[in-house]
This record gives C-alpha cells, sequence and structure tokens, in this order.
C-alpha cells in the first residue's frame, strides 16, 4: 500500500465500474468490504450455532429425553462450540480489525490486500464443511470441540471433514495475523508511535501474535489425530502404545491461548467505546497495554488447569493453580482501569456504552468463577460440570459477545452513514442482558450440585435451574432478532450520521465522513 | 517519511510509494521474534515425539518470511507521475535501480489488463508501443480508480 498525494486542478475522480453483485465480493480487496463480509459471515454462524443451543436447551427444558436423540444432542454441543469459537467470535473480531485497524492507523488498506481475500473466503468453505458434515452419514462430529481422543480417532467420515475444516480456518487465521501484525508494524501514518496507537490496534496486534505462535500447534496435533485414523499411527492411540492424555496437554497449549485470542480484541473494543461515552481519556493507557502483553504471555503457561484431573504430580497442579491465578493480577489492572475511566466522567448510556458496561461486571464475574475453577481441588469436584459451563458462557456470551454487540453499535454509524434505532438498540441490551444471566447464572448452582455437562438427560433435582436456563436462553435468542432488524434498519436508513458520530469520539476513523468512504487515507494523515 | 508534492498551476501530479513505518533491523526484529517463538513451541513438541507441528510451524515461518521479504522489497520505492501541458512526466525508483520517462500526452495512451478488482490489475502507461507500470503500491480498487482519472486528464 501507499502514500499517495494528488494536486488537482479539478475533479480527480474518474469513475470507473466497480464490479457488482457476487464479483465485488469474491474479488474485493477492499479492507472495509472484507471486513463486513466477514462480519456478516459472523451474524448467519451466530443465528446457525445459536439455533443450536436453543434445540439444546430445549431438550434440556426437561429430564428424559424429549425431543433430540442422544447422538444428535452431542453433535449439537459439539458443532455448537466449534462454530461459535472458530465461526462467530473469531471471525467477528477479524471483521472489526479489516474495518477498524486501517482507519484507525491512518493506512489505506492492510499490508496484503489479495491475502486478505483469500483468508475471508477460506472462512466459508470450512462452515460449509463444517455445517454440510451434519448430513453424512452418522451425523456430525460428537466428540466435544476439544477433540479429545479416541473419540475423534474412532468417529466417522465427518471427523476427518471437521478436521480438514480446522486445518482450513487456521490457515485463513495465520493470514489474517500476518495481514494485521503487518499492517499495523509498517503501516502506521507519520506521527501514529506505537505508544499513540488506540488500544483496539493493540489488543490485535498481540492476539496476532498469539495466533501465530500457536496456531502450527492446533494444525499439528488435529494432523496426528488424521494419522491415527486413517494411516497406522499411534501418537494418541492408547491401543497402540500412544498417549491420549499428551493429546489434551498439545490441544490446550493452544486452546488457552486461544481463550485470550477470543477476548483480548473484545478488550481493545471495550477500551475504545468507554472513553467516548464516560468523556475522559482511557486510564493508564500505558498500564493496559503491558497489561495485555502480560495475559498473551502468561496464557502460555497455564494450559493445565483444564486437565487437573488427569493426574498429575502436586508439584504440576501447584504450578498451575498459580500460574492460572497470576492472570487475574494484570485482569484486575484492566477492570480497575475501565472503572477508572468511568470514575467522574459525564457518562450517557448509549446503547455502546450499556454493554460495554455489562461486559465489565458481567466479565468479571466470569473472571471471579475461573478463580475458583482454578484452585485445583476446587476444580476435580467441578470439573466437567455446569459449573464450567456457566463460567466460559460469561466469559465468552457477556465478554466475548457483548462486546461485539458494543463495537457494532459504536461504529455502524461510521460504517452505513445511518444512526441506529436506539429504543431498539435498548431493547435489545436489557433482554440480552437479562436473558443471558437467566440462562447462565443458575447453571453455577447446578455445576455445584454435581450435574454433568454434555449430557441430554440429568436427574430430576436439577429440573427447576435447568428450565429456568431454558426460559433465559429463548429470551436471549430470540432477542438476536431485534439486534439483527436494527442491523438491517440501519443499513437501509435512518438519521444522517455526522463524521464523529459520538461527541466524545477520539482518533482517526472519526475524521473521515460517514459512511467511512471506499477509499480513505490515501494520503497519509499526519498524527501530532 | 513522505515526499513532497511539487504542485505547480494546472499540473496533476500522481506520487506513490509503499507505506513503511518499520525499519529493516525493526522488521528483522519482528520476524525472527516470530519465528522463534514458533519454532520454539514446535521443537519442544518435536522433541516429545509430537514432530508433525514443525512442519506447519515451518509452513507459517515461511509464509511471514515472504511477507516480510515483500515488505523490505518495498522500502524506499517511489513513482512520480507528473501532467503539465503537453507533458507527461514518469520517475520512479524499484529495487532494480531509479528510472525517469518523458512523454508527449496526445501519444499517450492508458491500459488496464482487468477490470475488476482482486485479480492482479496492472495499469501502464503507454507511448510509442512501450508501456511503463504505474500504480504499483495502491490496491486494486485505487488502481482502477487512478486509471479511470488518468483517461480523464489525457484527453485532449
Amino acid at each position: 500500500m501507499s502514500d499517495v498525494a494528488h494536486a488537482h486542478g479539478h475533479d480527480e475522480h474518474g469513475h470507473h465500474a466497480h464490479p457488482t453483485g457476487l464479483m465485488r465480493w469474491l474479488t474485493t480487496t477492499n479492507h472495509k468490504d472484507i471486513g463486513t463480509l466477514y462480519l456478516i459471515f459472523a451474524l448467519v454462524m451466530l443465528f446457525a450455532a445459536g439455533s443450536m443451543a436453543l434445540l439444546i436447551r430445549a431438550e434440556l427444558f426437561k429430564p428424559g429425553l424429549q425431543l433430540l436423540h442422544p447422538d444428535f444432542f452431542n453433535q449439537l454441543t459439539t458443532m455448537h462450540g466449534l462454530i461459535m469459537i472458530f465461526g462467530v467470535i473469531m471471525p467477528a473480531f477479524s471483521g472489526f480489525a479489516n474495518w477498524q485497524v486501517p482507519l484507525m492507523l491512518g493506512a489505506p488498506d492492510m499490508a496484503f490486500p489479495r491475502m486478505n481475500n483469500w483468508a475471508f473466503w477460506l472462512l466459508p468453505v470450512a462452515g460449509i464443511l463444517l455445517m454440510g458434515s451434519f448430513l453424512l452419514p452418522g451425523g456430525a462430529v460428537a466428540g466435544g470441540w476439544t477433540m479429545y481422543p479416541p473419540l475423534y480417532i474412532q468417529g466417522g467420515i465427518s471427523y476427518d471433514l471437521t478436521i480438514l475444516a480446522v486445518h482450513i480456518m487456521g490457515l485463513s487465521s495465520i493470514m489474517g495475523s500476518i495481514n494485521i501484525i503487518t499492517t499495523i508494524l509498517n503501516m502506521r501514518a507519520p506521527g501514529m508511535t506505537l505508544m499513540k496507537m488506540p488500544l483496539f490496534c493493540w489488543t490485535w496486534l498481540i492476539t496476532a501474535y498469539l495466533l501465530i505462535a500457536t496456531m502450527p500447534v492446533l494444525a499439528g496435533a488435529v494432523t496426528m489425530l488424521l494419522t491415527d485414523r486413517n494411516f497406522g499411527t499411534h501418537f494418541f492411540n492408547a491401543a497402540g502404545g500412544g498417549d491420549p492424555v499428551m493429546f489434551q496437554h498439545i490441544f490446550w497449549f493452544f486452546a488457552h491461548p486461544e481463550v485470550y485470542i477470543l477476548i483480548l480484541p473484545a478488550f481493545g473494543i471495550v477500551s475504545q467505546v468507554i472513553p467516548t461515552f464516560a468523556r475522559k481519556p482511557l486510564f493508564g493507557y500505558a498500564s493496559m497495554v503491558y497489561a495485555t502483553a502480560s495475559i498473551a504471555i502468561l496464557s502460555f503457561i497455564v494450559w493445565a488447569h483444564h486437565m487437573f484431573t488427569v493426574g498429575m504430580p502436586a508439584a504440576a497442579q501447584l504450578f498451575f493453580m498459580f500460574s492460572t491465578m497470576l492472570i487475574a493480577v494484570p485482569t484486575g489492572v484492566k477492570v480497575f482501569n475501565w472503572v477508572a475511566t468511568m470514575w467522574r466522567g459525564s457518562m450517557t448510556f448509549e446503547t455502546p456504552m450499556l454493554f460495554a458496561i455489562a461486559f465489565v461486571c458481567l466479565f468479571t464475574i466470569g473472571g471471579f468463577s475461573g478463580l475458583v475453577l482454578a484452585i485445583a481441588p476446587v476444580d476435580i469436584q467441578l470439573h466437567d460440570t455446569y459449573y464450567v459451563v456457566a463460567h466460559f458462557h460469561y466469559v465468552l456470551v457477556s465478554g466475548a459477545l457483548f462486546s461485539i454487540f458494543a463495537g457494532i453499535y459504536y461504529w455502524l454509524p461510521k460504517w452505513t452513514g445511518h444512526m441506529y434505532d436506539e429504543t431498539l438498540g435498548k431493547w435489545h441490551f436489557w433482554l440480552s442482558v437479562i436473558g443471558m444471566n437467566i440462562v447462565f447464572f443458575p447453571m453455577h448452582f447446578l455445576g455445584l450440585a454435581g450435574m454433568p455437562r454434555r449430557i441430554p438427560d440429568y436427574a430430576l433435582q436439577f429440573t427447576e435451574f435447568n428450565q429456568i436456563a431454558t426460559v433465559g436462553a429463548f429470551i436471549f435468542g430470540f432477542s438476536q432478532l431485534i439486534f439483527l432488524a436494527v442491523v438491517l434498519k440501519t443499513v437501509k436508513g435512518g438519521a444522517k450520521a455526522t463524521s464523529k458520530v459520538w461527541e466524545g469520539a477520539e482518533g482517526l476513523e472519526w475524521t473521515v465522513p460517514s459512511p467511512a468512504p471506499y477509499h480513505t487515507f490515501e494520503t497519509a494523515p499526519v498524527v501530532k | 517519511m513522505d515526499e513532497p508534492v511539487r504542485e505547480t498551476a494546472g499540473a496533476y501530479v500522481f506520487h506513490s510509494r509503499p507505506r513503511c513505518a518499520l525499519s529493516q533491523g525493526q522488521e528483522r526484529r519482528v520476524f525472527w521474534t516470530l519465528a522463534a517463538g514458533a519454532f520454539g513451541i514446535a521443537l519442544g513438541f518435536s522433541a516429545l515425539g509430537y514432530w508433525l507441528v514443525l512442519p506447519f510451524a515451518g509452513l507459517e515461518v515461511g509464509l511471514l518470511a515472504w511477507a516480510f521479504d515483500a515488505l523490505r522489497a518495498r522500502e524506499g520505492n517511489y513513482e512520480t507521475l507528473t501532467i503539465e501541458g503537453d507533458a507527461v512526466v514518469l520517475e520512479w525508483r524499484k529495487e532494480d535501480g531509479c528510472g525517469r520517462r518523458e512523454l508527449n500526452r496526445r501519444w499517450v495512451r492508458i491500459e488496464s489488463d482487468c477490470s475488476a478488482p482482486g485479480r492482479h490489475c496492472r495499469i501502464s502507461v503507454c507511448s510509442h508501443g512501450c508501456g511503463t507500470e504505474v500504480g504499483q503500491y495502491l490496491n486494486d480498487e485505487a488502481r482502477l480508480q487512478l486509471a479511470a482519472t488518468l483517461r480523464s486528464r489525457l484527453q485532449v
């Protein structure tokens, strides 16, 4: 990409025919188009995986088997997890990165636009492989999103397809990460030093580093599963002398940093939204950057807290317990800084700010339940119970997903040129936040009482809390239709948005008109 | 960082160069940090017998090396196209050296080899059977837009 300067005598913009229809979207190398594609893909997948969640909750409304065959139930829980992680949260954050990183840095586009196009278009291929596996003999994968052997060694053809899909999504992530790292480091506008970058760029830079470090591990692990399945190797096959527990070590060495890959960009979005609506600069910018980096580094030395029950020496349990607890320190710094930013600010409570505040409060609950699970003796009791389900949904729904909603409401006027419907936005917020708590809060009690996860049937004493959770799930699920309506309505029309949509907004993206023109910052801005 | 654009009344000047916020030394440090992380982890697992992580780390680092090499190759490059009166002046610096070409506006035509972005579009300023590529540091959409702008500018 380039710095371009034009000196013009008169109208300089020649008109050329942009491809339209499908070809425009297939061939585009524009970061805004690709950002939009990522976000649309994530939205479609959100409704697909969300529908699976509603089926799961409908089955769990009463003890006994109601609607689903147990094997299909297992397929739904597995695919719900895989799609929400790889098809919703990660692509949504990539969409934000594509839209916002060049705008925030004053760059005309991503560093490698064609690679950017490829990175996106690999995703629908993987999505089709995953969703299509429901139609195969034996159905989709049912061994859990964690892909543990021996189930993943023994399953049918859909397991091979899922491994292929994971490879494709991994390749897409690597291409996206290389693009983001090179864009952030090499394409900043003059004067935009690293410590002047918006925090969203910092969190994505660190996320991209994590992806680069961990993706080969995932690729290697699933390839070894594939060779165990098809080529007679015994990496993880106990029958041939392999070690299935080692798969868990390798998988979680990837998947714990993956948890932070799913949450660090959320930190970035919230760190943009809160200062805007508190009308104050972010408190402790430098400490936020260092805290993000610390979380990323610590994420490599905590993986075994996911597997305390496999049997490990007490010294190892202590190490992983304390290293996990250590993560609470930089995370606490972040929560403190968000609260301090709001402290004595001139706050207003538009929908993005409401979602950001809900994020701070509810993510903190998820963080605390994570601390509970970090304590090895407690985790041995709670492992594979609904307490764990409650914990990670507080982190990923009220954490990652709510930050995505905050970001969408925050930047949608910049992207579309129209203000969203604030009333509908607030309905969406309140129904989501109430629904989400009704679904997931009772799961703490279910887990403490001993209800195991990933089962279609349960003992009678768990009935009431499950019924409450199911009602909450349907409130939460159907309230997302309001979100869809808000987005469609805003794309279609609405009050015109100004360049600086929000009074307290700071940053280069607010210096360009709304909607952001197709080409921005072809002449590099100078940041002072 | 930015090279100045000299303006004279009525002249059209297009100046473009790749955006390079990183020095060569910084690029090298970033690359080796990333490569060391990926290879270090892969070698650790290989030492335990799970060697299939290693080829994927190799492929990834290869892709990274290509990306950083592409960035490095662009440093110091620029291209300038000036249309003033009847003169069209092209000046450039690429990996293989500098160049300058002065053409008569009336004989110049703009050629592009595709109409849609995403297909590595190229646009050339042609005269007397010889073409010079311009807009190399733009994305495909901006390149096509430049072609349209130049065509309208060159109309006599």
